[in-house]
């Protein structure tokens, strides 16, 4: 088979991910919850941009327009994106005109998660990359900032990360409850208090909020730079973490107290957050989301519409 | 292979259910035990009152829902929620369809087009040979949002050919249609049944007369009959027909007693309306056994002897519904012998 033939086969056979895709993205591009995000989302980036012009430097200025993305309010409006492909009366009875056509639920979902997560990125991204332009480009009354080219794609794509976590989240939560409002209502009673639960697991550096602080290091960051000093320094300083974790973990179930690590303080307490972990991090929201959309996949697969 | 089978040609089937059975969280039955085998070429209806499971079984065959128990095969291919192969085979329509408010009739079939992974060179003409055939042509530029119940059952009727499947699975397709539409949609089914395998779910006894080749009948999820039309029709063991006279009401009552008089007939006269004056009807009833060819040239000389004209003879009562009705009182009159 030559290439054009390949092509044109491959073409046949995502035609109707694609074609799922196309109408979703229209779907939701329509509703006025995605334009009135829109617009806010750009209303509160020029608010934050106003208000702290003059006072922060480029690194924390950025750091501040991507904190409501990571904690408060839009996970709310991403989690509500999320749940609303298969759930609610209307949605399924839309999803069985769909599905009653040559297509598999797993190509259907993939489709409309896909969407979602397209959508959300796109809304985060078209706010954020021309704030973040104007911020480093312009020159402000704040002393000049060491903000590197790597160190603002990471942080765009951890918070990016963090946002497709967010949208399988509430896909899954979404798939498995099957009511719109009450999922949304259980993945705020989950999300709010994630710091707390990260932290009983001594895993506080995958909270929201202990992301949106290491920020700052994280955009000052340059390309290349030594992340931990050797590979068995970094190997004995993880069994020494994963000593610590489990350690942590008994004593909440043990009621007696952890001993306070004798060696070098706990994360972030150090305040600088130089052992932020870009591999750590995107694992640590990588796998639950591909868990997420696997487990959505296989409930969604197992249900009767 | 037995004498039997070799000797009668063997019947391609479109659909073929055995044992099929589908609980809903252990409490209602929906479907029950249910064997069903559809003739290719035939249009098939499934007759059943409301909650008979009729719209479970289709919904079975397309693998939106999952058997509890049994199984279900389509041109003998197994049916299932990710059977893509068996579901290209069939254009589906559900009752009262709900389509995506905010899209064109063109934006909506193209987008069904491709999930039947249709190229554009055969998409794009078949969209527009199907939206003239249904007649929605002058609503291309409307939203399906603005459409009436017709315009959705017309596109949803062209939903379900986009494929050109050679099996149609239509849910109640003349629900809540007006007249005209209503005879649209069954010269339809009657012009795709030439070509087309189609299955036609209804509680509407009319419609089924009228398109239907073969008669499944359910209830309460069960299979209580298959088989053709003249198989149920035979199932009636009463003749009756009804003739509307008009006349002197003394050669009314003349013409009923002479007509009871003859050999294995009944006759009752009906009172005509009132705003129609020297109307009256009479009902004939011919007794097991008795030719009704005979019967009606009797009745009708005495019509004629009796010097009253007639205005219409119709067929006594819907013979479909008699044996619809005998077949679910015989039904719940079985009990535990089912």
């Amino acid at each position: 088979m030559d290439s054009t033939a390949k092509t044109a086969a491959f073409g046949t056979r995502m035609m109707p991910y694609l074609a799922i895709l196309e109408h979703d993205l229209r779907a939701l591009w329509a509703s006025r919850l995605v334009r009135l995000w829109l617009l806010a989302t750009a209303v509160m980036t020029l608010f934050l941009s106003a208000a702290n012009w003059p006072k922060f430097q480029d690194a924390t200025l950025i750091a501040s327009l991507l904190f409501p993305y990571l904690v408060f309010p839009w996970f709310f409006v991403v989690v509500v994106l999320g749940v609303s492909p298969v759930s609610g009366a209307r949605a399924e009875v839309l999803a069985d005109g769909i599905l009653s056509r040559p297509i598999s639920r797993c190509e259907y979902l993939l489709a409309a998660w896909s969407a979602r997560v397209l959508l959300v990125l796109g809304v985060y991204l078209v706010v954020t990359i021309p704030a973040i332009a104007v911020v480093t480009l312009a020159r402000r009354p704040v002393p000049e900032d060491t903000v590197t080219l790597f160190g603002i794609v990471s942080v765009l794509a951890v918070v990016g990360l963090v946002l497709t976590f967010l949208v399988s989240l509430g896909f899954l939560v979404g798939t498995l409850l099957r009511k719109p409002l009450l999922a949304a209502v259980v993945l705020v009673f989950v999300w709010y208090p994630i710091g707390i639960v990260l932290n009983v697991f001594s895993l506080e550096e995958f909270s929201p909020i202990s992301l949106s602080r290491a920020m700052s290091t994280q955009l000052r960051r340059p390309w290349r730079a030594p992340d931990v000093d050797a590979k068995g320094h970094a190997a004995a300083q993880d069994t020494d973490a994963l000593t610590r974790q489990l350690d942590h973990f008994l004593s909440v179930f043990s009621t007696a107290q952890t001993k306070p690590a004798a060696t070098r303080p706990e994360f972030f307490e150090g305040g600088t957050f130089n052992d932020f972990s870009l591999l750590r991090v995107t694992l640590g929201y990588g796998l639950p989301t591909l868990l997420a959309v696997v487990l959505a996949m296989l409930f969604f697969h197992w249900r009767d519409l | 292979m037995s004498e039997t089978s070799a000797q009668t040609p063997a019947v391609e089937l479109a659909i073929r259910t055995e044992r099929l059975t589908k609980i809903y969280g252990q409490r209602l039955i929906a479907v029950n035990d249910m064997n069903l085998e559809v003739p290719r070429g035939s249009v098939f209806g499934l007759l059943g009152p409301n909650g008979a499971g009729k719209t479970t079984t289709l919904r079975l065959l397309l693998g939106l829902q999952r058997p509890t128990a049994g199984r279900a095969e389509i041109f003998g291919k197994s049916c299932g929620p990710n059977a893509v192969a068996v579901r290209s085979q069939i254009g589906y329509l559900p009752t009262n369809p709900k389509l995506p408010e905010d899209l064109r009739p063109i934006e909506y079939l193209d987008l069904l087009g491709k999930l039947s992974r249709l190229p554009r060179e055969v998409r794009k003409p078949r969209i527009a040979s199907l939206l003239r055939d249904v007649g929605l042509l002058d609503a291309t530029d409307q939203r399906i949002g603005t459409f009436s119940t017709g315009m959705c059952t017309r596109l949803g009727i062209a939903a379900s050919l986009v494929g050109d499947p050679p099996l149609l699975l239509w849910d109640e397709p003349t629900a809540g249609l007006d007249p005209s539409a209503r005879r649209f949609t069954l010269d339809l089914i009657r012009e795709l049944g030439k070509t087309k395998t189609i299955v036609v779910a209804t509680h509407i006894l009319t419609d089924i007369d009228q398109v239907c080749d073969h008669l499944g009948v359910m209830h309460e999820g069960r299979m209580i009959f298959t088989g053709s039309m003249q198989d149920i029709r035979r199932r009636i063991c009463r003749d009756d027909f009804t003739l509307e006279l008009e006349g002197d009401p003394d050669n009314v009552s003349r013409l009923a007693r002479e007509t009871a008089n003859l050999e294995g007939v009944e006759a009752r006269v009906h009172d005509g309306r009132a705003e129609i004056q020297n109307s009256a009807s009479l009902l004939v009833r011919i007794a097991n056994g008795g030719s009704r060819t005979r019967a009606l040239a009797d009745v009708l000389r005495l019509v004629d002897a009796c010097d009253l004209s007639l205005r219409a003879i119709h067929s006594g009562q819907n013979v479909t519904e008699n044996a619809y009705l005998q077949l679910l009182q015989e039904d719940e009159a079985h009990g535990f012998h089912r």
